[in-house]
């Protein structure tokens, strides 16, 4: 590898090279260092979170969504070109610490360089740069021309500055490595040497005083942007590079799930207060995460709310938190001073609107697709617990709230009456009512609404005749069973949820029971990941995918031909615990079906509009129901019959058909209703 | 300002079946839902709101057993200052009257500005509480309060007339008013705040604490005396409308014409 070495015993205006580079390097590392320091106050200011269990997954996922980047091609050429770029740094990062103690006179990079490692990674080196320069030209075209939606807000000029400082890191290197092979009298780089030979041939020709000059200009340039850049990225966007590895590294292990009140706290009540209110009561990790954002959008292009015109954008929460907590903990103490006398503003009010926190259906479509794994849900939640707190939630609420608390069941309607759907649903076999002490092997957890709701009992139904046809012993727990409180964690009141986990764990721990199996999502989900984690619980579509491979379960009745099915994926059976194939599983084996995926399915689902805000507060400027646009989603994929494993998901679709007019072209049906219907 | 609440336990009955007991003078309870008295929900909230916004205290008063704290704990976390139970055996059984007289008895010594109740309860819904206080304190009084506006010395008060007509009144303090639904938006307290609440101070008195003698309470103290419940006769008229959107609305019109519910 060609050397740089004379420079730094080159004299300039008297003094050494090495000098002027070792003065370099102390300032832009000590200040550096400054920055990094003042970003780590902010970062401490947060609560406990618990980031470091479960080491060996999260090195897997670092590999795979740190290194490999594995979210990155969701988008395909600003994934690629962030690879790219990525890869670049990786490879020309002993490049860099090669140019740079060559100034310093520390040849530690010798040896490694020297060796065959050396032309291999020279090779790599000159492939990368001339990559890397490619990606950024790539992706400032793509920002200027293409102009993604999901651009809006985010810090543009940065991101070319940033871009232009990469460009110029890689052009300095290219001519200094150009201009040191044709000085040096070694005649034109070598043909294997792409960037090397580019350079040599724009070279060829020059006098070597004059390759000199630009061997020293283009070396010092070199350093000095490499030094600007490093200083520059813990102040924007761009901190990311830092931080991003990290975050993937210190991300939630376990979707679906909520964190508590505080990390390490066993009872709530013992906390001064419950919730975030000031920035302080973010976790560390989460306050991480704002610094982490990179401000590419994925979050709200792929947002719901963002999409019918809420008022939340997932990306913009998060800058408008950044920018507060930047303010809150300036680089520079004497930043403080600037906004003396006036009240500071709040950070839940103020920075963070109660409506932006109402809107999200907690569907985990951003934390899906940020690829350094920001939480949204967790801190949203958080945030409605100040609001649940400090009674600023919606007046709609309060019947709600009051009724779980009173009755069990968010519908106002006494918990005794839990188990009278039975005597709605038509013909239906025996249901045993479990009572402490008995012995069964599924428990089926109704939950409140297809306990309840006349439109959602109908689906519970459809439950018990699968069961019985398939033979299963199970039971329901009728008034014994309180609401699972998936909705009340959600909308942030903590403490009622806790209420409601501890009755019903109550009541569960009297019962011997091998599974649980629940008709909604949610309930599923709350009870597998909200609960103390003892349960073992399934959603319908895994159990009685279960059945039916089994040979449980034979459907016979073909569905009538001519329709086209799709199934949609709810938000807490997909994205939230990885379900996808069970529900898939059991339309392929109804006889006559004929099926096709939605183009946004799987873990790219669009949220019906959500199982708890939506039922009860009307959110100010949406533009159109999500499920209205999920309606047509599914008409545009060419489907007659959409297919829901989520008795909301239902509620949702067949409103939005109503009210879109759309009642002949396509209809609503619940999975298991739709397999009840094959069986005999 | 000093505000005293008087605030009622009754069970949740919209959506409950009914079952009269074997007495036939009352109903049977135990699988019932219990919770504060929906108007007196506002009239703490209201008195909650008039402390917030000029300052002085609430004090929540209710009659019955032991099972009216949890009621008054939640009112403590709405923002009660403190809470006073009279629980006594000897209570029951009386009618609005017995009741005005024993909360007249254990008000009388305190200091107030203002004294609320619900315009009625959800259950026996007689509505007399309110204004017998006000006879018996013999203060200025004024029922089916809809606002308040508090000025120095004196407030007024909107009052809800039929047909959607409003009248509003000056009256001098101390006052006893009777508060209506919809005079605000009661707030939901979390489970956190009820707990938080605990430290309030919820004292109890019994029957011989009071002054007042055993013949004004309960029974004995009561005018009148329920002499039997009875549910609504089930009668048969529900009428299934038949034909298209057209016909159904023509004959649906004609019946809300005929019950005069429509001109």
């Amino acid at each position: 590898m060609l050397s740089a070495y004379h420079l730094a015993s080159t004299t300039y205006w008297g003094i050494p090279g090495f000098c002027i580079a070792w003065l370099l390097f102390l300032t832009a590392v000590g200040l550096f260092g400054m920055l990094i320091w003042r970003r780590y106050l902010l970062i401490r200011a947060g609560q406990p979170d618990p980031r470091f269990h479960d080491i060996p997954k999260r090195v897997k996922d670092l590999i795979v969504y740190g290194l490999v980047q594995k979210r990155q091609p969701r988008y395909l050429v600003s994934g690629a070109i962030h690879l790219m770029i990525f890869w670049g740094f990786v490879v020309l990062s002993i490049r860099t610490i090669d140019l740079v103690t060559q100034g310093l006179q520390l040849p530690v990079m010798v040896p490694l360089l020297s060796s065959g490692f050396g032309t291999l990674y020279e090779i790599a080196k000159d492939l990368f740069e001339l990559l890397v320069l490619v990606a950024c030209v790539g992706a400032a075209f793509y920002r200027a021309i293409r102009r993604p939606d999901r651009y809006q807000g985010s810090h543009s000029m940065d991101a070319y500055l940033i871009l232009s400082m990469i460009s110029a890191l890689m052009v300095t290197d290219i001519l200094f490595e150009g201009s040191v092979y044709l000085a040096d009298g070694a005649g034109p780089s070598p043909a294997w040497l792409p960037a090397a030979g580019l350079a040599g041939a724009l070279l060829s020709g020059m006098e070597t005083s004059s390759l000199l000059t630009l061997q020293g200009v283009t070396y010092w340039v070199h350093l000095v942007i490499l030094y600007v850049f490093l200083n520059l990225l813990p102040l924007g966007k761009h901190f990311h590079v830092i931080t991003a590895l990290p975050n993937v590294f210190l991300k939630k292990t376990q979707k679906g799930s909520l964190k508590p009140a505080r990390w390490g706290v066993e009872d709530f009540e013992t906390l001064e207060s419950l919730g975030a209110e000031k920035l302080e009561d973010l976790t560390w990790k989460h306050l991480l995460d704002l610094v982490t954002c990179t401000e590419c959008g994925r979050c709200s292009d792929n947002c719901p709310a963002h999409a019918v015109g809420r008022p939340l954008s997932p990306k913009m929460l998060t800058l408008h938190l950044r920018a507060h907590a930047y303010d809150r903990y300036p680089v520079l103490p004497s930043d403080k001073n600037s906004s003396e006398g006036k009240e500071p503003p709040k950070m839940v009010g103020d920075i963070v609107t109660p409506d932006e926190l109402w809107s999200c259906t907690t569907c985990g479509a951003c934390e899906e697709e940020c690829p350094v794994f920001i939480e949204y849900i967790d801190k949203i939640v958080d945030m409605r617990r100040h609001l649940i707190e400090s009674a600023q939630n919606p007046n709609t609420f309060n019947p709600v709230l009051m009724s779980l608390e009173r009755n069990f069941n968010p519908l106002g309607k006494p918990n005794v009456k839990r188990a009278d759907w039975l005597n709605e649903v038509g013909e239906i076999p025996p249901v045993k009512r479990l009572k402490a002490g008995d012995t069964v092997d599924v428990l089926y957890f109704v939950d409140s609404f297809p306990s309840f709701d006349p439109g959602f009992q109908p689906i519970a139904g459809s439950l018990v005749r699968g069961l019985a046809a398939a033979g299963v012993d199970f039971g329901i727990l009728g008034p014994l069973e309180k609401d699972s409180g998936h909705q009340v964690r959600r909308m942030g009141e903590e403490g009622l949820f806790q209420l409601l986990m501890e009755e019903n764990m109550e009541t569960l721990e009297q019962i011997n029971f091998n599974r649980i199996v629940t008709t909604d999502p949610h309930a599923f989900n709350t009870l597998k990941n909200d609960y103390p984690g003892t349960l073992k619980v399934v959603h319908y579509s895994e159990f009685f995918w279960e059945l039916l491979q089994a040979g449980h379960l034979k459907p016979i009745k073909a569905v009538a031909s001519g329709d086209v099915y799709t199934y949609h994926d709810p938000c807490y059976l997909g994205r939230h615990n990885g379900i996808y194939d069970s529900p898939r599983g059991i339309l392929s084996v109804i006889p006559g079906i004929t099926s096709v995926d939605m183009a946004r399915c799987r873990d790219r689902s669009f949220c019906c509009g959500g199982a708890d805000i939506t039922l009860w507060h009307e959110i100010p400027n949406e533009k159109r129901r999500m499920a209205s646009m999920r309606v047509e989603m599914a008409m545009a994929a060419g489907a007659t019959v959409l297919v829901t494993a989520c008795p909301f998901c239902q509620l949702h679709f067949e409103d939005a058909i109503k009210t879109d007019g759309l009642e002949d072209r396509i209809r609503v049906v619940d999975l298991m209703t739709l397999l009840v219907s094959t069986l005999s | 300002m000093d505000i005293i609440v008087c605030v009622k336990r009754v069970p949740e009955t919209a959506e409950a079946d009914i079952i009269i007991d074997s007495s036939g003078k009352d109903i049977q309870t135990d699988h019932l839902a219990f919770g504060i008295n929906e108007w007196d929900d506002y009239a703490v909230e209201e008195a909650v709101r008039i402390k917030e916004a000029h300052g002085g205290t609430v004090t929540v008063v209710s009659l019955g057993n032991a099972e009216v704290q949890p009621v008054l704990r939640r009112t403590l976390a709405m923002g009660a200052d403190e809470a006073l139970l009279l629980n006594d055996p000897v209570f029951t059984g009386g009618d609005s009257y017995a009741i005005a007289k024993t909360l007249h008895a254990a008000l009388k010594d305190k200091k107030f500005d203002l004294l609320l109740t619900g315009v009625q309860a959800g259950d026996d819904g007689y509505g007399q509480v309110g204004p017998m206080l006000g006879e018996l304190f013999q203060l200025p009084s004024a029922s089916m309060v809809t606002r308040i506006e508090v000025a120095d010395e004196k407030i007024t008060v909107t009052r809800e007339l039929e047909g959607g007509m409003g009248e509003n009144c000056e009256l001098t303090l101390p006052s006893v008013l009777s508060i209506q639904t919809g005079i605000n938006e009661p707030r939901y307290v979390s489970i956190m705040g009820l707990r938080k609440a605990k430290s309030k101070t919820l004292s109890e008195v019994g029957a011989d604490a009071l002054p007042i003698s055993g013949d004004d309470l309960g029974a004995s103290g009561a005018l009148t005396e329920v002499a039997s419940l009875y549910l609504p006769p089930v009668e048969k008229t529900a009428e299934m409308l038949e034909g298209d959107t057209e016909t159904v609305s023509a004959k649906m019109m004609d019946i809300l014409k005929k019950k005069g519910v429509v001109g």
